[in-house]
């Protein structure tokens, strides 16, 4: 290891850095400010799927038998929906067990001891893996033997998959754009930096450094301008997240929010990552273009 | 050490700087580019180090077809050969030291070679005792000699200087020039372009003058011949 080589390139990128201290400022917190927009939308839209998986996940297929419905025809669903892989679980209701359970859900506004004979049919509950396989299940038990119909929230997971699928695509468009305007305003910055520098890339030129050597310091640059930006915006956002979102999940009790469906080390990552990915990019551009006339 | 072989440069606002010039200069010469502003002198320096690109013509440069270069090449011919201006190109935030080093680092040279070397440079150049001084604090005399350490210290077989006196006075113009002669001496080919008549009547080396893009003469022990009307030769 030639430190001597260290020491004068750390140098190099330090006197940059520190010269033009405004732009930098400027450029960081462009990248700050991007980072902590991003890392809000992608929050509230971890916990946006999430109140909708939680509701997707509770989606239960009700299956009614008709009245004479045999043991062997209900013991036969009961099998092929065991095998299907996309089942989660399976569980019989009696008729008796489902006056029960009216009778426990409706607190007795409705007069069960009227009832003559029980009218409710056997059925079973079922519970899929993944909502996007509702209905095809639910389609398949219908055609059985023995099947007199099948419920579901036909409405709701509709909705909510296409709410899913919306929130994915905005999601992107509006990553892409926060990335682009973040991007251009750090090139900006490089370039700014590279034009003081102009004379001194010349000479570097001139006594035969290459370009990728030329290239190293901006980069790093560009890299901290990133670095430092994101671990900004995420002390921000950390900040938010313990003082703003109790308060936003208190003055929104009709809504089930719940952060913990969002993994903070994996967002956390992400984002440092991200800065440091535009920093580096959007300098590698900026002093390319350079180099290039 | 250089082949030009019929070239010519036109540049993209059409203005011919040179027109189909053939030069040879050996191994250890020592050459005047001579000829008035604007007569292509420093365009032909620019092409040996290719800064700029001939229009047609083959150009060679210690064995490298410079002409044909790929840009991923050029730092490799860069290093071949040593470049020195008028207005030295000296970083003014760096010491003389670190100006002369900064030829080393940028090439990715060991710590080691670079102690070894800038100490070399700026004792062949007379200035080792001002090397913690800034380019601010030189005479120009003195500039010109970091710039020349800048292009010598990584050891080129050529050096080429483009009017290394042009904001010097007479007495900084024969230091340089003695510089100059002096690294020559020691085999480095080196190649002057200049419109200073009294340094090239001095020194009576190889003369190349340059009219209008084209090379008129060409002579050994040559003269400047500025000012001198058509057919005038200074005689010797």
């Amino acid at each position: 290891m030639d430190w001597g080589k260290v020491k004068f390139f750390l140098g190099e990128v330090l006197r940059n850095f520190t010269r033009n201290a405004g732009m930098q400022a400027t450029a960081i917190g462009t990248v700050a400010i991007t980072i902590v927009l991003l890392g809000a939308f992608l929050f509230v839209r971890a916990t946006l799927a999430g109140l909708g998986n939680d509701i997707l996940n509770q989606i239960e297929i009700s299956v009614y038998f008709t009245n004479d419905a045999s043991t062997h025809q209900e013991d036969a669903v009961r099998a092929a929906l065991s095998k299907d892989p996309r089942v989660a679980s399976v569980a019989f209701v009696s008729k008796q067990a489902g006056l029960k359970e009216l009778r426990a859900e409706t607190h007795g506004v409705i007069d069960t001891s009227l009832l003559t004979e029980n009218p409710l049919p056997d059925k079973f509950r079922v519970r899929v893996h993944d909502p996007a396989s509702v209905q095809n299940v639910a389609l398949a038990i219908r055609k059985m033997s023995g099947v007199a119909n099948v419920v579901y929230p036909q409405t709701i997971v509709a909705r909510l998959l296409q709410l899913g699928s919306v929130l994915r695509r905005v999601g992107i468009v509006v990553i892409a754009v926060f990335l682009l305007v973040a991007g251009i305003i750090i090139s900006n910055t490089i370039r700014l930096t590279v034009f003081a520098r102009r004379r001194e890339i010349s000479i570097m030129q001139l006594v035969g450094a290459t370009n990728m050597y030329i290239r190293a310091p901006f980069i790093c640059e560009g890299f901290l301008d990133g670095l430092i930006g994101s671990v900004i915006a995420i002390g921000l956002l950390t900040a938010a997240r313990f003082m703003l979102w109790p308060k936003l999940v208190l003055a929104l009790p009709w809504i089930q929010l719940n952060a913990s469906t969002v993994h903070a080390p994996a967002l956390v990552a992400e984002l440092i990552l991200t800065g440091a990915a535009i920093g580096i990019l959007s300098s590698w551009i900026s002093v390319g273009r350079h180099l290039r006339t | 050490m250089i082949s030009v072989r019929n070239v010519s440069l036109t540049y993209p606002n059409g203005v011919r700087a040179l027109d189909n010039v053939s030069l040879e200069i050996g191994k250890g010469d020592f050459v005047f580019l001579v000829g008035h502003s604007g007569t292509g002198k420093s365009s032909l320096l620019r092409l040996l180090y290719h800064e700029t690109v001939p229009t047609s013509g083959e150009i060679t440069v210690d064995g490298i077809r410079v002409d044909r270069l790929k840009r991923g090449r050029i730092p490799a011919l860069r290093r071949h050969l040593g470049v020195v201006f008028q207005d030295y190109k000296l970083l003014n935030d760096k010491t003389v030291w670190e100006n002369v080093a900064f030829a080393m680092q940028v090439t990715g040279a060991h710590t080691k070679d670079i102690m070894r070397q800038v100490p070399r440079a700026l004792d062949l150049v007379g200035l080792s005792h001002k090397s913690r001084m800034f380019p601010g604090e030189l005479s120009g005399g003195e500039a010109q000699r970091t710039a020349i350490a800048r292009a010598l210290v990584n050891n080129p077989k050529l050096l080429l200087c483009d009017e290394p006196t042009g904001n010097l006075d007479p007495s900084n113009t024969t230091e340089i020039m003695e510089l100059l002669l002096r690294i020559n001496v020691k085999g480095t080919t080196v190649v002057v372009a200049t419109h200073n008549q009294a340094v090239v009547d001095r020194m009576r080396r190889r003369v190349v003058r340059l009219e209008d893009g084209k090379i008129v003469t060409d002579e050994e022990r040559g003269y400047y011949y500025l000012g001198l009307g058509q057919g005038q030769v200074l005689s010797g």
